[in-house]
């Protein structure tokens, strides 16, 4: 039981941090970004690059470590400004703002796929461990470093964002916008900026969870699509734009993806998920967070 | 953009040709319906003044010649490469013409074609493989099981709004190839491909060029049935009041107070729709003798998300001649490897970018500049002639009076600009007789003058005294004597004239 627990913790803080930054970036800028697979791919492409080298200048341990995370973190931040920078500069003020640049994202995920392929290969391409290996004997369960390590650091990085935002300035500017994007541009917000600040740190939150579970599985050039369509769906079952509803559906997400996976059938698992999403949109079709009833429109 | 009155100068070509006019005219009508076979209107032609009839919307002409070009072409050079290049095209675009059903005329932002088509094809598939089903009952199995999944997922379109049904749908793709990898039937066996579909053509006949020929004109026929459909949904009532409604929320209560379920209404086109997608899943299979897990790839949902785009969101001839152009690419270049496929990604990038809709959104948007460009050029004029112009002078009814005007002044604006003191002393040493051309042209615009307060040179005593006069225009009325002052000789009155006309051109 302790088992389904933290492989359901895991799965949850890996696809929650996406699903956080897709919801993070419609609840300011309105935009849905769907080229978060292609950030999140870019996030692990960095990262190996950085493995790269930094093996053969001899690092190792815990400098290895901290800079695979903080290269993918890096690669992706700099992938949303990219996505930013296409997607949401030129369109920002035109009109249908909201479809065009859903297509945008889409074009850019279907690019950036290709430009993987010719850059890196169709090869899978293997991380070094951030964790170290081993395992933790908790009672008659055990559980990996990794997988504690990605619990930790995943909720860290998350109650880490969540603090700057509560206590800094840029966080005040960015929840002005996610509450009401015209208030807060009357109020001398600026819309660009902050946006693509948005753009950045959703990047980078999905740059995290890339490093994080290319720990289990390789970085390759269509990794991102699994992370994203779970992603989304997480998203969209906490409600976009609300981080507590997204972090409970990600919880439940989790728990059900193991739960059905342990108990049921591998091959069950995406019609549980599309279930209880549904069931879950049905009575609330705003998501469990369901704050932006009327904001957003 | 098209409801806006045009302007002169812009009158699009409509094909027109003379009728019998002594005989009635019968309007041909589909049959079982009131719908005319072209939209035509008679008239007197403006400049023989005879009877003729017109095509009012072109819109016929262009799809007959385009898809006998799309029969025709393969047919004609029977290249293996050519028909598999055109099957694709024919086949992609009856897909993207539902998809554009759905998102034009039904108004749901669905990613879930490719998940439909796919069911119908592994559905109809696995049937045939396993079971022998023949053909026929494969359609019919592909079209009931896109519809049953198309009823499945429109529930929850009733409760959710816009982009959260775009990212439900969007997962349902690659769900359903999760389920096809891991399930043990489908998946087990070749990586989740089928092999040995039933098909349509007898496989012995299919490596001849009759045989290729058939194929490809099931394929084509495949196209047709789609865009009937598309016709019939989109241009019925349903899909009149549907396509307003689409267009905001306000109108979709208006909808709804007209007695139109707006929610049934889109669930129906959703149904139909879905269940000619799996129709068409089920087509392909046969048509490939076969399928794989390709069909569930976010890619190629992206691709024909491309094609859509490229050719012009909610129409379909946007949605066809799209995927001639993004097939073409990806089918013809086939050695540029993946950059094919960025090539199409950096297209549609495109036309998100830089059009409003695609390219069939495009001649509204170039007009638009055009208009744009006009009226600024015309507020420049504006400012220059502001009295004179067609806006600022409504009460004018002869426009070329208004021409006129604005001719007039700057000819006066212009001579103004030449008046000097030699110019005077030219006048003054000789007012007979051959001038410069500026003083020329000045005096043939001195004279022709209206008559009205027209200067004339008045004779009181010949060759003694001269005075200058302004004449009344009028029969019967004298004409007034300007001044008091007499001139001896007859030069001396007609520079005296011609010093009074400078002055009054000087003053206004």
């Amino acid at each position: 039981m302790i088992e389904v627990l933290i492989s359901a913790l895991v799965l949850a803080s890996i696809y929650g941090l996406v699903a956080i930054g897709i919801s993070f970036t419609w609840a300011s800028i309105g935009m849905l970004n769907l080229a978060q697979g292609f950030i999140f791919t870019a996030g692990g492409y960095t990262a190996w690059l950085y493995a790269q080298y930094a093996e053969g200048w001899g690092l190792e341990g815990a400098v290895l470590s901290v800079g695979v995370l903080v290269f993918g973190m890096l690669g992706s931040a700099l992938a949303g400004l990219f996505v930013g920078a296409i997607a949401f500069l030129p369109l920002q003020d035109r009109d249908n703002f909201r479809t065009r640049s859903l297509i945008a994202t889409l074009a850019i995920s279907l690019v950036g796929t290709q430009v993987w392929l010719i850059l890196f290969g169709p090869q899978n391409k293997p991380l070094p461990p951030v964790f170290g290996e081993g395992r933790l004997e908790i009672g008659s369960a055990g559980i990996s470093y990794q997988q504690v390590g990605t619990i930790i650091v995943a909720s860290l990085m998350l109650a880490l964002v969540i603090l700057w935002m509560r206590s800094s300035r840029r966080g005040l500017q960015m929840r002005a916008m996610m509450m009401n994007p015209l208030g807060a541009a009357v109020v001398g917000v600026s819309v660009r900026s902050t946006g693509m600040r948005v753009l950045a740190i959703s990047g980078a939150l999905t740059g995290l969870s890339s490093v994080l579970l290319a720990q289990v599985f390789f970085v390759s050039p269509t990794s991102g699509v699994q992370p994203l369509t779970t992603g989304l769906i997480i998203s969209l079952a906490g409600g976009l734009g609300s981080i507590p509803g997204t972090v409970i559906a990600a919880g439940v997400i989790g728990l059900a993806e193991a739960l059905t996976a342990r108990y049921l059938q591998q091959s069950l698992v995406p019609f549980v998920l599309f279930a209880i999403v549904v069931v879950i949109l049905i009575f609330r079709p705003r998501g469990l967070g369901g704050l932006l009833e009327d904001v957003r429109e | 953009m098209s409801n806006s009155p045009r302007l002169v100068g812009r009158r699009a070509y409509r094909p027109h040709w003379p009728v019998n006019s002594a005989r009635v005219f019968k309007r041909r009508r589909w049959p079982g319906t009131k719908r005319s076979v072209l939209k035509l209107s008679g008239r007197y032609n403006p400049k023989t003044l005879r009877r003729e009839m017109v095509l009012t919307d072109k819109k016929p002409m262009f799809w007959s010649v385009g898809l006998a070009a799309l029969l025709l072409l393969p047919m004609g050079v029977a290249s293996e490469r050519f028909f598999t290049m055109f099957g694709i095209i024919c086949i992609y675009a009856a897909i993207n013409v539902m998809w554009t059903l759905i998102i034009g005329t039904a108004g749901l932002q669905s990613f879930a074609t490719l998940a439909t088509v796919g069911v119908g094809a592994y559905g109809a598939g696995y049937l045939s493989v396993t079971y022998g089903l023949p053909w026929p009952f494969m359609l019919l199995v592909g079209a009931v099981l896109g519809g049953l999944l198309g009823w499945i997922i429109s529930l929850p379109a009733r409760r959710l709004d816009g982009l959260y049904y775009a990212l439900l749908t969007l997962g349902l793709s690659e769900f359903m190839r999760n389920f096809v990898t891991q399930s043990d039937e489908l998946g087990g066996k070749f990586n989740g491909a089928l092999f040995g579909v039933g098909r349509i053509i007898p496989a012995d006949l299919l490596t001849s060029r009759l045989g290729q020929s058939l194929l490809y004109l099931t394929a084509f026929i495949a196209l047709l049935i789609a865009l009937v459909v598309y016709r019939w949904v989109n241009g019925g009532r349903t899909g009149l009041l549907l396509r307003a409604a689409a267009t905001s929320k306000e109108d979709e209560a208006f909808s709804s107070a007209l007695g139109i379920d707006f929610n049934k209404e889109r669930t129906r086109v959703f149904i139909i729709a879905s269940a000619v997608l799996g129709f068409l899943g089920a087509f392909y299979a046969t048509y490939i003798g076969g399928t794989s897990l390709q069909i569930f790839s976010l890619e190629l949902l992206l691709l024909l998300l491309a094609m859509i785009v490229i050719g012009g969101l909610g129409r379909a001839e946007g949605a066809v001649v799209g995927t001639v152009i993004v097939v073409g690419i990806t089918q013809w270049f086939t050695d540029w490897g993946p950059w094919r496929i960025v090539l199409v990604g950096v297209l549609a990038l495109a036309s998100v970018l830089f059009t409003r809709n695609g390219l069939f959104g495009l001649k509204a948007q170039i007009e638009e500049i055009r208009d744009r460009r006009k009226a600024l050029h015309r507020a420049g004029i504006t400012s220059r002639f502001a009295e004179y112009l067609p806006q600022q002078a409504p009460e004018v009814h002869d426009k070329s009076e208004i021409v006129g005007r604005v001719f007039e002044r700057s000819l006066r604006e212009r001579l103004r600009s030449w008046i000097s003191p030699e110019l005077l002393a030219e006048h003054e040493a000789k007012p007979l007789g051959q001038h410069s051309d500026r003083l020329e042209r000045m005096l043939n615009y001195f004279r022709k003058a209206p008559i009205p307060d027209k200067y004339v040179v008045y004779c009181e005593v010949p060759f003694e005294s001269y005075r200058v006069v302004a004449l009344s225009g009028l029969p019967g009325v004298p004409p007034r004597i300007v001044d008091d002052k007499k001139y001896a000789t007859l030069d001396e009155a007609y520079h005296a004239v011609f010093l009074r006309r400078v002055n009054d051109l000087r003053a206004n």
